[in-house]
């Protein structure tokens, strides 16, 4: 662990618990020496960007290199020469969009780290699950957003209905994903026929969803548009604003200072960007706080955001949500009236559990009412699903590929693709055919 | 590399329409994919990405010059494309000139090392005054075409 900050102390002590044997170099004495006294760790002062502290910590042996410290640069020098050490896996925090944008520079690919981690964008894709559909399959997190998952309803005057869905000529960037009827949800395939009433799930990039949403579903049947109010215009609240950048809502994002809102204005031409502090009573007054759908606070201060959380459910917003990093804060949140809390420490760390995994399996949950998994795999060399298409794998009606991540790209796969070591994917599966399906992306020796 | 690498003669406009940065963008990929160099459902997409990467920093490098560019996976190779327009475009360049000349360059994410040559080649060649102003005057895409020709040919001082 490079970094022993808020983040870093909190990851080194959730993976010492998970009994793993964790070290933390910082360069300040004062946290090492804290770290030292409260965790079961052994934590060492010095840069993360020199070798001979990297070689002190035993990087040459470590089984993931974790780049937490506040600066990006030294993140990522020292993440690259940790893996070039030996380290066998290395993941560096980033702050800046730049980083992580590979149009002019692929810094992954230069400095040889295995992911680069924007703790905000992380944040915003939670909180923008949790107001999109919080019951729906969890892919949000997947590609940083750019799958979009809707759940909805087929209505009697949609032509869908009676139809097997190979029927409805659907578009290749979103597919069916999963149909529940009468409390019981399965897997959807080519030869399902949908009845009224119906609950599907459409997965896929967001303008193929949004223009298949009118098969199942008249325009008057839609849900009616929510309100938003973000409070905060840094990274998080921005990318929270460009994940919620469709008719469904209607956005208001408070910011205080002048020149990001010009910026904002014009990232976001449909949000009301407005130059005011959020912690200001009058201020969520007039801007319409109290009459929110979904009020967040993501303002950077964990002070400001409880307290602009709690005005705003005084002033009668129905849901509010707030970005909590101190751990101490967690106990009181709930009592003062914010629904959800969201740290970066959590949303980081089930990122770095899956990194920890042995196999293919980077990440797994299981979808209420059925019997199916939602998958994130990686794929291997000499795996048996990069040997055949995937329409002459044995997946039907089994396992349903939503997703393919490929060179930090991502789109809905059809029925010639073949996949790559390397690709990630997301992928449905039916929990009893789960260690079939996943023996096609173990090693063929194991 | 040389430009004859990755210009697609054929997609050259020499007399942009566009008036935004947004319209300068749209029309050149659009000729792109008119000269049959991309296909017609990726130009959407195409388009967002080039704007994402502009929002990070604008890819005017000032004197009138810009080059959008993004990496997509549709893109089996490199392919990049001409614009010049007349009364210049708005691109929140640094030095806050108007646009002129437009290099927009499309390159698959797996070839990182051919992207880096060809935006080192177009910056390089464009430090030429000449070629610059030669290339603001053009007309037409085959004027225009020549010009990377000669300048493929070393016949322009510091290229």
């Amino acid at each position: 662990m490079l970094g022993g900050g808020t983040v870093g102390h909190w990851l080194a002590d959730m993976l010492c618990r998970k009994r793993h044997d964790v070290t933390v170099i910082d360069i300040d004495p004062n946290i090492v020496r804290r770290i030292n006294s409260e965790l079961d760790v052994k934590a060492i002062v010095g840069s993360a960007a020199q070798s001979t502290v990297l070689f002190q910590g035993d990087v040459l042996s470590t089984d993931i290199c974790l780049a937490v410290t506040g600066v990006d640069e030294v993140n990522i020098v020292a993440a690259s020469m940790a893996k070039a050490l030996g380290a066998r896996r290395s993941i560096a925090r980033v702050y800046a969009p730049a980083f992580s944008d590979l149009s002019t520079f692929d810094y992954r690919q230069h400095f040889n780290i295995d992911s680069l981690l924007s703790l905000e964008q992380l944040s915003a894709v939670t909180l923008a699950r949790a107001i999109r559909n919080p019951d729906a399959i969890p892919l949000e997190h997947f590609a940083r957003g750019q799958l979009e998952v809707y759940e909805m309803d087929v209505c009697p005057s949609s032509d869908a209905v009676g139809k097997k869905l190979r029927e409805l000529k659907l578009s290749g960037g979103m597919r069916v994903g999963s149909i529940q009827r009468e409390g019981r949800k399965w897997l959807a395939s080519a030869e399902d026929e949908l009845h009224v009433g119906d609950r599907i799930s459409l997965i896929g990039m967001p303008e193929a969803v949004e223009a298949a949403r009118s098969n199942f579903s008249t325009t008057s049947d839609r849900r009616k548009q929510q309100r938003i109010m973000i409070a905060g215009g840094g990274e998080t609240g921005f990318h929270l604003a460009r994940l919620l950048s469709s008719p469904d809502y209607r956005l208001t994002l408070l910011e205080r200072d002048l020149d990001r809102c010009e910026l904002l204005a014009k990232l976001l031409p449909d949000a009301t960007i407005v130059h005011a502090n959020a912690n200001r009573r009058s201020v969520l007054e007039d801007e319409g706080g109290g009459t929110a759908d979904f009020f967040v606070a993501c303002t950077g201060s964990d002070e400001s955001n409880i307290m602009a959380g709690v005005e705003a459910r005084e002033l009668g917003a129905s849901r509010v949500m707030a970005v909590v990093e101190r751990p101490d804060y967690a106990n009181v949140v709930g009592k003062l009236g914010i629904d959800r809390v969201v740290s970066e420490r959590e949303v980081v760390a089930r990122q770095i559990l899956g990194f920890l995994n042995e196999g293919a399996v980077i990440s797994q949950t299981r979808l209420p009412n059925g019997k199916i998994g939602v998958y994130e795999l990686e794929v291997s060399d000499r795996t048996k699903v990069t040997c055949a298409t995937l329409a002459d794998l044995p997946l039907s009606g089994r396992c349903l590929i939503m997703g393919i991540q490929r060179e930090g790209f991502i789109r809905v796969p059809n029925a010639d693709d073949i996949l790559h070591a390397g690709d990630i994917i997301v992928a449905l599966i039916d929990l009893d055919h789960v260690d079939e399906i996943l023996s096609l992306f173990n090693s063929k020796s194991s | 590399m040389k430009f004859s690498d990755f210009i697609s003669a054929k997609s050259i406009k020499a007399e942009l329409k566009a008036q935004t940065k947004d319209e300068a963008i749209r029309e050149l990929v659009q000729s792109l994919l008119d000269a049959g160099e991309i296909n017609a459902d990726q130009h959407d997409d195409i388009v967002a990405a080039i704007m994402k990467r502009e929002e990070l920093g604008s890819t005017g490098i000032g004197r009138g010059v810009a080059v959008p560019h993004t990496k997509h996976p549709s893109v089996q190779k490199l392919v990049g494309t001409v614009g010049v327009s007349e009364e210049g475009v708005d691109f929140d360049s640094l030095d806050g000139e108007r646009v002129q000349l437009f290099f927009l360059l499309i390159s698959p994410p797996e070839r990182p090392g051919d992207h880096l040559r060809a935006l080192e080649n177009i910056s390089r060649q464009l430090r030429d005054e000449t070629f610059c102003r030669f290339l603001k005057q053009s007309k037409s895409g085959p004027d225009i075409s020549q010009l990377l020709q000669e300048a493929d040919d070393n016949q322009f001082a510091s290229g």
